[in-house]
């Protein structure tokens, strides 16, 4: 228990341990970034906006529709005063939301006040998305009776062996189809995989590995993004893909759709999507596509916990007991990998693996980036249904829970104080002068008297320097 | 593209994996050289161990045991509930509807590992087997309903192993007839083989010279009923299965059952008589040529050994399992020697004395301390209708007149003590060696050393042993000895299962972790090791959680037992916090009146005791443990300890648990280790550990001792003050022994020589020890 002699007293501020971890942005956080006039652009497209409205906050769309049909600026006092004074942060949240969503925008009145008004696109667009009128803006399905016709189950099938594919790949499986080298370069620019320093070959990282952990829509949402950051680089127009996947994501399931009067651009996309499983296409020339699963309903994160994926939800098939023994019903390498994260694996059946999760395994999956919540949420997303019987208050055992909770916060002991070291000080006495103002003030953080150095904490430096100028000037 | 490369750290781990499985194989091979001296009394089948015959298994990409190339999954296999590894695991599904069928069956062929909620893990061993064998299973229906209880295929290695280990077991028996020593067996072919033996010629004893040919006495064994225990309930066997079993298992089930019966009504053997001088060498032998003998105890024709009057009461009622546990005793009729495992609270002792009233001949018990001798008279009274004149003590402290007694309780250390006697206990001694005892009850059986036990055995003759014991486990698994001392294991409770029937309390375990204060974990970080224990025992922030606990459990009007090793913590703890404590040298009659205290007097609901107590004390109102210092990691002290508030609660069945069990950690020393290892075997049985990191309402609580700095300097000041002696009181083997004549203490010095201690070694350590602690001793004793 040696190592726990970390109670001295070293503090550098450089070395902040800086972890990089998966960021899992929603629909806002992603179009935030964008630039106003790929905004507007988007407005362009009544799904866009619908999904957009759908994802703003409740208050916000509130307000949306509050000035939906108002041809002039609403006072922002007015807008203010439409919820209780108790809900100001809310108001306030919101009010930076729609302004960074370019939703609504400043506009003056007369008399000088400054009022909100929902920017014309988007609010042309809104209202054609939820009046009807307009040009049909979901994808033509005129088109004649497939004789290929493919139903639900087979979609589903199919699209989750091609998501698994690339799941597969990233975690280094062997029995695997391989994915393309597009699919490749999309991982290696989204972080989950690096190039090995050795031969270049491309290997896991810790955001990859969180990003198996995470749910599947979740996973595809996020890849997608990854994916639109490329699209450029391709040649292809953003706004373009964009519009199409939020109208594929509108798109009824089982229906297929036509090909016609797509850009170049357009099916270079639909074959990307294709590959990762989110449309169905006999052939490439098929000039027809059927939306799967996995792409309806992507933009949409409120809802989480309902079961939109129907082979998501199905079978858990893990069951932890209070001894810490894992045992997963699977024959899949790529849940055997999954639970091999963070699990030391021991034997395995045809249908069973039998691990123990330990100290150990728990740390090296911490190391590798993984949190203790995303292991708990793994676990617990596929327990088997024994583990959901009735007379259970909890799925997992609580211990095991605690324990592994426990083994997170065992690694976040250190505190970090942000702090400015004094040293060389000539004399004793200018050294025990400075100390005491510090420590009077209570910003003292660390002092050695034979060495005469002490870290001041980071916000009093301004002060405390002042105190040292005045100080070694007036003696 | 091809397949990428695995990450780093992936490797790594696999690696580590490796390595750790290397350090695994290292091991066995250093338990043979410590143990030479005993191996041989060990058939050689028992030394084989399926552990290693997987080792041609190839490990996957995950460092996992990849059994997938070596069994075939059954395409119906979700109503089957087993999966059977090559190195002997087997993964039991305890949700499955065979569930029932196949832990009765799994109970019998195999040692369980662990017994949690859904999967359970039971391990084929030589030994396990061997106790299958006896309690007259066939090989080919051992292989034949694991092969039909099984989701695949069963491995190769596995048939091999079970027919390696059961052939040639359980097919001989020791029997005593009319006073006469009987090898029997139904299969005459194996009498035959062994009469070729010379030795074992040696041994047969012909009444008749002129006999002709093999001359092996044939009989047919009369049709006999299992004896009836008691008063028993009625059973109420329901069958409801569903129809998701496959027919083959139901109709297999009945059949195995059915062939129990019949087994028992006619059976015809063979056999010859022994010369009784002689059981000793022809036990040896056939052990060596791998028939080890069954002891069997046909008590009901045993004639030369005078009947004693006694019975259950009638209001003595068994429950279910011990029923069970009872009827594999005396499955045919007649009494086997074997080792019963109960948990503690769960009734061992009825069990035992249920035994002693079917056997119904001369009955010894031993037992470990003076405490408990008392607490079997006890339970001899109140079960069984044996009164004063019958039961007798023999102990150092209370000696009743033993000779001519039908049920003598004495303890190990008064039958093995070498030293001189005093003439009265002489004389009890040479009776107690010159009866036949028909039954000889071993309780605590884990705790005595081989060594001892033989010295027992050699003693007293006695016709049959049972052992009861709660944790048959030690920490050098030498464990498995017993089973050719005494006889196999007959039967093994399973704890979660007791518990969710009300036959056990329902405890909640805990471990409350107790940050060290800054300036005691200094001194942990720079002194040495011994004085280490002391700092981490007597952390001012585990005072505190103690003190607190205590008080909220007495506010409760629970019943408190405090458990300190550590007899410095354990005196400063209680005489700080005004409570009584009873440790080594306390005097018999102190004990008792703490204990009677403790039950009775409502003012009294907090005692402090040190490692005495970890056994046999019978606390029942006790439902609140606080454990502030334990032996290491002694995975069967924690179950042991646990056992005391085990017993039944009354009422407070509302209640999610009725028990508590605290374990106090200081944070970031050794003791986190131990204490991960003590839980291992209780949470194998199903038990969790709740982590306390922080006790709810502990600031409010006022006037709590140590609760500011100047206190916890001082006595900070007091520890560091203290002298070695102190840290390691109790720590030291053989140390209460000769001194206070006390026998608790004496089992101290036998947990030493137990986990390997060689005997010479021992001794000079001992002597010492004591030269350079006496004077010391007498102060820590006095002041």
């Amino acid at each position: 228990m040696a190592d726990n002699g970390i109670g001295t007293s070293k503090l550098d501020n450089s070395t902040f341990i800086t972890q990089s971890n998966l960021e899992c942005k929603n629909l806002y956080d992603y179009l935030k970034t964008r630039p106003p006039n790929t905004l507007e652009r988007l407005y362009n497209h009544p799904a866009i906006c619908l999904a957009v409205y759908r994802e703003l906050p409740e208050l916000a769309r509130q307000y949306v529709i509050r000035i939906l049909f108002v041809e002039q600026p609403v006072p922002q006092a007015v807008v203010a005063s439409w919820g209780s004074q108790s809900f100001a942060r809310e108001h306030n949240y919101v009010t930076k939301v729609l302004t960074e969503l370019n939703v609504w925008m400043e506009g003056s009145l007369p008399g000088g006040l400054i009022g909100w008004i929902l920017s014309p696109t988007f609010k042309r667009n809104l209202k054609i998305a939820l009046l009807g009128g307009g040009k049909q803006w979901s994808m033509s399905s005129a088109l004649e009776p497939d004789k290929n016709a493919r139903d639900v189950s087979f979609l589903d099938t199919y699209s989750s062996e091609r998501w698994e594919c690339v799941l597969h790949y990233m975690v280094g499986s062997q029995q695997q189809e391989g994915i393309s080298a597009d699919a490749v370069r999309i991982l290696l620019h989204a972080k989950l995989m690096k190039r090995d320093e050795e031969d270049g070959s491309p290997v896991i990282t810790r955001q990859g590995f969180q990003f198996l952990l995470l749910d599947r829509q979740a996973q595809v949402w996020h890849f997608l993004l990854q994916y639109l950051d490329t699209v450029e680089q391709r040649g292809l127009d953003l706004v373009e893909c964009l519009t199409f996947l939020f109208q594929l994501s509108f798109s009824t399931l089982g229906k297929d759709y036509s090909t016609e009067g797509m850009s170049a651009g357009l099916l270079i996309f639909l074959q990307h999507l294709r590959e990762f499983g989110l449309v169905y296409q006999r052939k490439r020339k098929a000039g027809r596509f059927y939306p799967t699963r996995l792409a309806l309903n992507i933009t949409n994160s409120q809802n989480k916990n309902a079961p939109l994926l129907e082979e998501d939800s199905p079978k858990g098939y893990i069951i932890v007991e209070t001894n810490y023994r894992v045992y997963a019903y699977t024959d899949s390498n790529l849940q055997v990998a999954l639970i091999a994260l963070f699990t030391e694996l021991m034997y395995r059946f045809p249908n069973l693996v039998v691990g123990i999760i330990t100290r150990d395994s728990i740390r090296q999956a911490l190391r590798g980036g993984i949190t203790a919540d995303q292991i708990i949420g793994y676990l617990k997303q596929h327990a088997h249904p024994q583990m959901l019987a009735a007379d259970q208050k909890q799925t997992l055992p609580p211990t095991v829970v605690d324990q592994i909770k426990l083994w997170e916060l065992e690694r976040n002991r250190l505190t970090y104080h942000e702090g400015v070291l004094y040293s060389q000080f000539l004399s004793q006495a200018d050294f025990n002068v400075l100390k005491e103002y510090a420590q009077s003030n209570g910003v003292l953080i660390w002092c050695n008297k034979e060495k005469r150095t002490l870290v001041v904490n980071k916000n009093a430096h301004d002060e405390v320097k002042k105190f040292w100028k005045k100080y070694s000037k007036g003696s | 593209m091809g397949p990428p490369k695995r990450s780093g750290f992936k490797s790594e781990k696999a690696s580590k994996k490796r390595k750790k499985e290397e350090e695994d194989a290292w091991i066995p091979e250093e338990d043979d050289t410590t143990g030479e001296g005993e191996e041989a009394s060990v058939p050689g089948a028992a030394a084989r161990d399926a552990e290693k015959s997987d080792e041609k298994a190839q490990e996957d990409e995950f460092g996992a045991k990849d059994y997938r190339s070596q069994m075939v999954l059954k395409p119906d296999n979700t109503s089957r509930p087993l999966w059977v590894a090559p190195n002997g695991h087997i993964f039991l599904e305890s949700f499955s509807p065979v569930y029932k069928h196949a832990h009765d069956f799994l109970i019998a062929i195999s040692e369980p590992v662990s017994r949690p909620e859904h999967i359970h893990e039971y391990k084929l061993t030589a030994y396990s087997l061997y106790a299958a064998v006896s309690v007259g299973l066939q090989t080919n229906d051992i292989i034949e309903y694991l092969k039909r209880l099984s989701k695949t295929t069963v491995p190769d290695g596995i048939i091999e192993f079970i027919k390696l280990c059961t052939l040639s077991y359980g097919k001989v028996k020791l029997v005593l007839k009319h006073n006469k020593y009987f090898v029997e067996s139904p299969h005459p072919e194996i009498l035959q083989k062994l009469l070729k033996d010379p030795v074992i010629q040696e041994c047969r004893l012909r009444r008749n010279v002129e006999e002709e040919g093999d001359g092996f006495i044939t009989q047919v064994q009369d049709k006999k009923n299992v004896p009836t225990f008691g008063g028993k309930p009625a059973s109420t066997e329901q069958n409801n299965e569903s129809n998701t079993v496959p027919d083959d298992i139901t109709n297999f089930y009945e059949k195995m059952d059915n062939e129990e019966d019949e087994d028992e009504s006619a059976l015809q053997t063979v056999s010859f008589e022994v010369n009784q001088e002689k059981i000793e060498v022809i036990q040896k032998r056939c052990i060596e040529l791998e028939y080890p003998l069954l002891a069997e105890y046909d008590f009901r024709n045993d004639t030369v050994n005078p009947d004693i009057n006694i019975d259950l009461r009638p209001s003595a009622v068994l429950r279910p399992y011990q029923e069970k546990s009872l009827r594999k005793m005396f499955g045919n009729g007649r009494a086997r020697s074997g080792v019963i495992v109960l948990p503690c609270g769960a009734g061992k002792s009825l069990v035992g004395v249920t035994a002693c009233c079917t056997v119904r001949k001369r009955a010894l018990v031993l037992c470990n301390s003076g405490v408990s001798v008392e607490q079997w008279k006890q339970q001899f009274k109140m079960w069984s209708t044996a009164d004063d004149s019958m039961i007798c003590r023999f102990t150092s402290e209370a000696k009743d007149k033993p000779m001519g007694c039908y049920i003598l309780v004495t303890t190990y250390s008064m039958i093995t003590h070498t030293q001189k006697r005093s003439w009265e206990a002489e004389q009890t001694m040479k009776w107690l060696q010159d009866q036949e005892w028909g039954i000889m009850v071993l309780d605590e059986v884990h705790t005595i050393p081989a060594k001892m036990f033989r010295r027992v055995l050699t003693l007293v003759q006695s016709h049959c042993k049972l052992g009861l014991t709660a944790t048959l486990l030690r920490e050098d698994d030498k464990i498995a000895d017993l089973n050719f001392l005494i006889g196999p294991k007959l039967y093994e409770a399973n704890w979660l299962e007791l518990q969710k029937k009300g036959f056990i309390a329902r405890v909640q375990c805990a471990e409350v972790w107790c940050p060290m204060t800054p300036e005691f974990y200094r001194e942990y970080l720079m002194c040495k090791t011994s004085k280490r224990l002391l700092l981490y025992v007597m952390n001012p922030n585990k005072f505190l959680a103690t003190q607190y606990l205590i008080r909220y459990h007495e506010r409760r009007g629970d019943k408190t037992i405090v458990f300190s090793d550590n007899v410095f913590a354990l005196k400063h703890y209680a005489i700080k916090m005004n409570k009584p404590y009873i440790y080594g040298p306390t005097s018999q009659s102190e004990r008792i009146q703490i204990l009677q205290n403790f039950k009775f007097n409502p003012k009294v609901n907090t005692i402090f005791v040190s490692k005495v107590a970890d056994t046999s004390f019978d606390l029942p109102e006790a439902n609140v443990l606080i454990q502030i210092s334990s032996h290491g990691g002694s995975r069967r002290q924690e179950a042991q300890r646990l056992g005391r508030i085990l017993r039944a609660k009354k009422g407070a069945i509302a209640e999610e648990y009725n028990a508590f069990f605290y374990t106090l950690v200081s944070q970031d020393t050794m003791e986190m280790n131990y204490s991960r290892k003590r839980q291992r075997f209780l949470v194998n049985q199903g038990y969790s550990y709740k982590v306390i990191t922080k006790l709810a309402g502990m600031e409010k609580e006022p006037d709590l001792f140590y609760k500011n700095r100047d206190e916890q300097g001082q006595l900070l000041q007091q520890v560091l003050a203290a002298s070695d002696i102190d840290c390691e009181d109790e720590r030291i083997p053989g140390e209460g022994g000769s001194r206070g004549g006390s026998s608790i203490t004496r089992r101290v010095g036998q947990m030493g020589s137990m986990s390997g201690a060689d005997d010479a070694v021992y001794y000079e350590f001992k002597k010492s020890a004591n030269i350079n602690k006496h004077p010391l001793f007498k102060k820590f004793r006095y002041n």
